[in-house]
């Protein structure tokens, strides 16, 4: 339970407020970089934090993610023509760079300098990993490049989308640290899916629906152990990393790639669910990458030409009754990111947690709300730049593991939870 | 024709959710394990609680010692004012039990309250608050001692947390 003023607090990301002074500590994912394919492509509208923006890569290969606006009369820079190192507004012709300097006025001589007097507001935008990152906060704090291991390794080892979520960031992240529901809503799932069968784990998943908890504090935010009895004196141990404020990673299964999400408010009531696959030391395979592409795993599948879900609300998220009466799904919903998302979504945009009933075995999110509001609050009030601005804080991974009874996670799982170059992942 | 979700899922229509609690007051027992947790849980028990008991140390018989259950089970808690409490009463009053220790001995007596909720069917979160001088082998020491008993077991870096998460369980 929250109170109204706590909710508000942590749901509340735009400019001015606490956490979204939070956020704009941090490099975050901005666009996938298929979406600005190749110089002078058309531009995209991007909505982050609830500032509506404009991303464009220019003649020269540059990315710029500017204010959407022409500082002229308004008008959407989404008309523009993107050309010659430059947007050019279609409706009086002043042109920005990607620095969002205006370079341009027509209707004044280009000697009485009036341009370089206009500039809009401009983010950096950086590709990699198949990801456009941007940071969104002061210039002069602006910190080191992210170092999340998905977006480390070669391109043919990582694969990344990213789906529209109707629903506040904070009841999308916290679903992603929620490990109590995977053995309830996505159970059909490990059997099936093809990005998770066959693992030797997931028969203890299945044969252990009471999972017992423990929560450690790291560096850059929460280590999540999961453990579930095995054979031999041993627990089977799933190990869910947090990175503030809003990176969480899925425990693998067998050699299968490893994944998880970035939850980045777009507005108080939307947010982008990023989905990441990859694997640490082998190329992903064409079954692989065509069953992301497919919607499988912890991906979906689109409505035609968008980012946004084919199943969504405007359908009920094709809740199929028959499939939910026979167990092939838990809720009647297909694919285990849609299985999140409708029931996300369901809380209305914002979720009223004065009246949720919290058992011990949520502290993982109680913990987050937690090291948040802290850290929202050093900051605001001391200066203090939040844990997970540090790259070296990046480099986590997942675990899967057996280890005995007596062993502690943290310390038995040690070096499987660092992300070491070319070292496979720690999984069953 | 927009479908009954997303007609329903506006924040419009989250604002006629009904406004009756759902949901009883809670009967939390805190216990404290060792000195410094007690030093802890007597801070935190001066806010106000809906109904979360604090005690500071348990007590037990001879003949109670860890591993004892059922009815042979003889131990006391100590609450605020001094008072000793029948552990197996306030845990069977109790909806859930929270355990706070500062890693160490203390945490051993743990498996005594673990009995107790066994016996009625209660969780037991164990909250692990090192304090300045704990080393990471006394924490780790302490995660042995209560890993087979708690259902949830957190490690948390300040003391702020017990309140935290004592407030989020509406205790």
């Amino acid at each position: 339970m929250l109170k109204k003023e706590q909710n508000e607090y942590l749901t509340q990301t735009g400019p001015g407020t606490p956490m979204g002074d939070l956020f704009r500590c941090y490099w975050m994912p901005a666009l996938l970089s298929e979406e600005l394919p190749e110089p002078d492509c058309a531009p995209v509208r991007v909505k982050l934090l609830g500032e509506r923006l404009l991303a464009f890569r220019d003649s020269e290969g540059r990315l710029g993610l500017i204010d959407e606006f022409c500082a002229h009369r308004g008008v959407s820079l989404w008309f523009a023509r993107n050309e010659e190192c430059g947007l050019r507004c279609p409706y009086h012709g002043w042109k920005f760079d990607v620095n969002g300097q205006c370079v341009d006025v027509p209707s004044e001589p280009a000697e009485s300098g009036y341009a370089k007097k206009v500039k809009l507001k401009a983010y950096p935008l950086i590709e990699k990993g198949g990801v456009l990152w941007t940071y969104m906060g002061p210039p002069e704090k602006q910190p080191p490049e992210p170092e999340f291991e998905f977006c480390t390794v070669p391109l043919n080892q990582t694969f990344s989308s990213k789906r529209i979520q109707e629903s506040n960031w904070l009841q999308a992240m916290e679903g992603g640290i929620d490990s109590s529901h995977v053995s309830f809503l996505h159970r059909g799932d490990l059997a099936n899916d093809p990005l998770f069968k066959g693992a030797a784990g997931n028969k203890y998943n299945l044969g252990d629906l009471s999972p017992v908890f423990e929560i450690a504090e790291s560096d850059g935010g929460l280590l999540i152990g999961a453990r579930r009895n095995a054979e031999d004196e041993q627990y089977y141990w799933r190990i869910t990393p947090w990175v503030m404020p809003c990176y969480t990673g899925v425990p693998p299964r067998g050699d299968h790639p490893m994944h998880g999400h970035f939850w980045v408010p777009i507005d108080d009531e939307s947010c982008w669910a990023w989905s990441y696959d990859y694997h640490p030391t082998r190329p992903l395979t064409d079954g692989e990458v065509a069953a992301m592409k497919d919607g499988k795993g912890i991906h979906v599948k689109y409505v035609p030409g968008t980012y946004r879900p084919l199943a969504n609300k405007d359908n009920d998220y094709l809740m199929n009754r028959e499939a939910q009466k026979a167990g092939r799904t838990f809720s009647g919903i297909e694919g285990i990111g849609m299985q999140d998302a409708s029931l996300q979504e369901s809380m209305g945009p914002i979720c009223d947690r004065t009246k949720e009933n919290l058992v011990g075995t949520d502290n993982g999110i109680i913990m987050a709300r937690h090291r948040l509001m802290r850290a929202a609050k050093a900051l605001v009030e001391k200066g203090v730049i939040p844990p997970g601005v540090n790259p070296e804080h990046h480099k986590v991974r997942q675990a899967a593991l057996l280890l005995p009874r007596a062993a502690s996670y943290t310390e038995g799982a040690k070096e499987a939870l660092i992300a070491k170059k070319g070292v496979r992942q720690t999984s069953v | 024709m927009q479908s009954e979700t997303a007609r329903v899922t506006t924040a419009r229509e989250s604002s006629y959710r009904v406004q009756y609690p759902n949901s009883k007051r809670r009967d939390v027992k805190v216990v404290a394990l060792d000195a410094l947790s007690a030093s802890l849980v007597d801070e935190v028990s001066r806010e106000p609680w809906n109904g979360a008991k604090f005690f500071t140390s348990l007590s037990f018989s001879t003949d109670s010692a860890p591993g004892t259950t059922g009815e042979g089970l003889k131990a006391w808690l100590k609450d605020l004012a001094g008072a000793a409490n029948d552990l197996v009463e306030e845990v069977a009053s109790s909806d859930f039990v929270v355990v706070v220790t500062s890693a160490g001995e203390g945490a051993r007596a743990v498996s005594l309250i673990a009995d107790a909720c066994a016996l009625h069917n209660k969780s037991l979160v164990a909250l692990v608050v090192p304090g300045p001088e704990t080393t990471d082998a006394q924490i780790s020491d302490s995660m042995t001692h209560l890993r087979p008993f708690a259902r949830m077991l957190v490690i948390a870096s300040g003391a702020d947390y017990i309140s935290a998460m004592l407030t989020a369980l509406r205790a």
